[in-house]
């Protein structure tokens, strides 16, 4: 499914607005990112009551390419400054307010990135298996200054065929801010955009304080996850399978 | 290896500033070096024989021991020991952070009491046989609250692994790593799955090819430990401020203690907080940092001197001499029962005389109040 123009289902940098501020700060503590436990989650007053979705999201990518530290970076942790290879599976929770823009209902979206080291996904078959079950949206990752990590990403795309059509897929392009060693023009990106129909997103560097970097990625993920819940669940003529995961989300026809 | 080569076995030298090189064979297949610097960064013998065996067996939990053993190709072998780098620097980091982890050295795993380990054990023994396993434990800042009881025979170096594996989790919630352990099962992988219930309180379980991940997280986690918020929240309070129970009053001029249980291998520390009870003559207590450096040295001391057997012996033998000594910035007192050892640190103000009683009246007070 192709992805939708930003802003198109959501309120686009919701979070410059004032009145989001009620909600961003929820998911903060003491001007940093607060970590939520698993039996943890933003609680917000009677008057300002906000629902949460639960989506699982994959991140996808070459050993080295920047996966574990995009994680770190969405969640607002620290981001490692060693490269560790990851030697096994690891999630992070993160919490998302966003505005849907026809009904001006705030949702707070908890994304589940899973993240998995290479090696680790070769050696052990259950890993992969793990990562695709009931997967809502797939990452693919590569890095600017590895032109082979660029070109490996329709390889990688092939692999996660999905005949449902029911998973999200979004490109990232890490370490950005190293623009002396990028291997990869922005022409390439553009002509692959074209013809993949998957928009790129870009990170790198390191993290300010705000949402600025991040909230691009996120609120597209939000908004694409959204709207294809949405169109599965009006194109239906029967009312719709129960799955384990939809019994978290509500869907609003 | 020169010597080697005629017949001798040497095992470590050192120079006469301290610097010191320790090193071992391991299956035949790898030799592990170990090299400290000396004067006062100087790591006893000790320390650098379990650094090796620390380091042996973090590779085999990464890699598992048929990949360590049977050599074929060597520049993979040195591509893939790149994954164990992660588990080793956290290991090495622990013993150095100024929170008293003494496992590394001990090979005893670090526990903490709770005030109220009654629900804690019953929910932990529910969870971990929903996952379909015996293997399962809860850790409050990075020490072992409650544990199963196969997860408690486990080796200890391998509990210490396991613990040193799931507290590096800081921002992840939840992980499913293959691990090898190495006394236990070191050719065929098992999966640790842990899972950070609030910040620094994990549960860990140790399962085989089922449940998934997403099984447990979204099925098990939430309908198990939900109702028990409130108690965990109270535990990492409790943490926070020592590793023993409210119930355990210790006096004053006790600096720091380590108790060993010897049968099942576990340890606990504690060290008083600078308190007002102390009377203004007193000298000032040291830093936590300073406190469990001293303690570990006096661990060392007092394990290659006077405690050298480990083994607990069913059959009647003299009991191991306890030791003390006096130093210019505190006193040491070590003990030793069937069951226990204690290792003591007190301040300069306790007579030397009392010293032996002090020990023998607070090993009592610990280990009678909480079953330790």
């Amino acid at each position: 499914m192709e992805a939708v123009p930003p802003g198109s289902v959501i309120v686009a940098d919701w979070y410059r607005n004032p009145d989001s501020r009620d909600f961003f700060t929820k998911i903060l503590h003491k001007k940093k990112r607060r970590v939520f436990g698993l039996l943890e989650a933003p609680v917000m007053p009677p008057h300002l009551k906000a629902d949460t979705v639960r989506y699982k999201v994959f991140i996808s990518g070459k050993s080295g390419v920047g996966k574990t530290a995009l994680a770190a970076r969405l969640a607002g942790h620290q981001i490692p400054n060693m490269h560790y290879e990851t030697t096994g599976m690891e999630t992070s929770i993160v919490f998302w307010p966003v505005k849907l823009k026809e009904s001006s209902r705030v949702l707070f979206f908890q994304f589940q990135l899973w993240d998995c080291g290479e090696n680790a996904m070769r050696r052990f078959d259950h890993m992969l298996t793990s990562c695709k079950e009931q997967v809502d949206a797939i990452l693919f990752l590569f890095s600017f200054t590895d032109h082979g990590s660029f070109k490996d990403i329709s390889n990688q795309m092939s692999r996660f065929t999905d005949p449902s059509d029911r998973v999200v897929r979004l490109v990232v392009g890490t370490k950005f801010d190293l623009f002396m060693h990028t291997d990869v023009t922005e022409s390439e990106i553009t002509r692959f955009q074209e013809v993949s129909r998957v928009p790129v997103f870009r990170v790198g560097g390191d993290v300010s304080e705000g949402f600025g970097e991040i909230a691009p990625l996120l609120n597209a993920l939000a908004e694409n996850l959204w709207h294809q819940d949405c169109i599965h669940a009006s194109s239906a003529s029967l009312p719709p399978q129960p799955h384990p995961e939809d019994t978290n989300r509500e869907v609003i026809v | 290896m020169f010597g080697a080569g005629q017949g001798t076995v040497l095992s470590s030298c050192e120079t006469e500033r301290g610097s010191r090189v320790v090193w071992r064979v391991f299956q035949d297949s790898l030799m592990l070096i170990a090299v400290s610097g000396g004067g006062n960064k100087a790591l006893s013998e000790l320390h650098l024989r379990r650094l090796l065996e620390n380091t042996w067996n973090c590779m085999v939990l990464v890699l598992g021991r048929d990949e360590l053993a049977n050599v074929r190709n060597v520049e993979r072998l040195k591509r893939e020991l790149r994954s164990c780098y992660r588990l080793i620097d956290r290991l090495l980091e622990r013993g150095g952070e100024d929170q008293g982890f003494m496992g590394d050295l001990t090979h005893c795993a670090d526990c903490l009491v709770p005030a109220q380990p009654g629900i804690l054990q019953e929910t932990l023994d529910s969870f971990t046989q929903a996952a379909d396993s015996e293997f399962g434990c809860l850790l409050i800042r990075g020490r072992v609250a409650v544990a199963t009881d196969k997860w408690l025979r486990l080796a200890p170096q391998e509990v210490i692994l396991l613990s040193t594996l799931a507290n590096s989790l800081s921002g992840v919630t939840s992980c499913d790593y293959p691990v090898f352990l190495p006394q236990g099962s070191p050719t065929v992988a098992h999966r640790l799955l842990c899972f950070q219930l609030l910040p620094s309180a994990v549960v860990c379980v140790l399962c085989g090819p089922s449940p998934s991940l997403h099984r447990v997280e979204s099925e098990l986690v939430g309908s198990f430990w939900s109702p028990l918020v409130e108690t965990l929240r109270g535990c990492l309070e409790q943490a926070e401020r020592s590793s023993l129970p409210p119930s355990v009053s210790l006096r004053w001029d006790i600096q720091a203690l380590l108790v060993i249980n010897r049968e099942t291998r576990r340890s606990v520390v504690a060290s008083s907080r600078a308190s007002s009870q102390n009377p203004s003559e007193a000298p000032p207590l040291s830093s936590p940092a300073r406190r469990w450096e001293l303690l570990r040295h006096f661990y060392t001391f007092a394990v290659t001197r006077y405690f050298t057997s480990e083994e607990v012996t069913t059959s009647p033998t003299l009991p191991a001499t306890p030791c003390y000594l006096v130093t210019d910035e505190c006193k040491c007192y070590g003990l030793q029962t069937p069951q226990h050892q204690l290792y003591l640190l007190t301040d300069l103000s306790v007579p030397t005389f009392a010293l032996r009683s002090v020990a023998t009246l607070t090993l009592s007070a610990v280990t009678g109040a909480t079953g330790f």
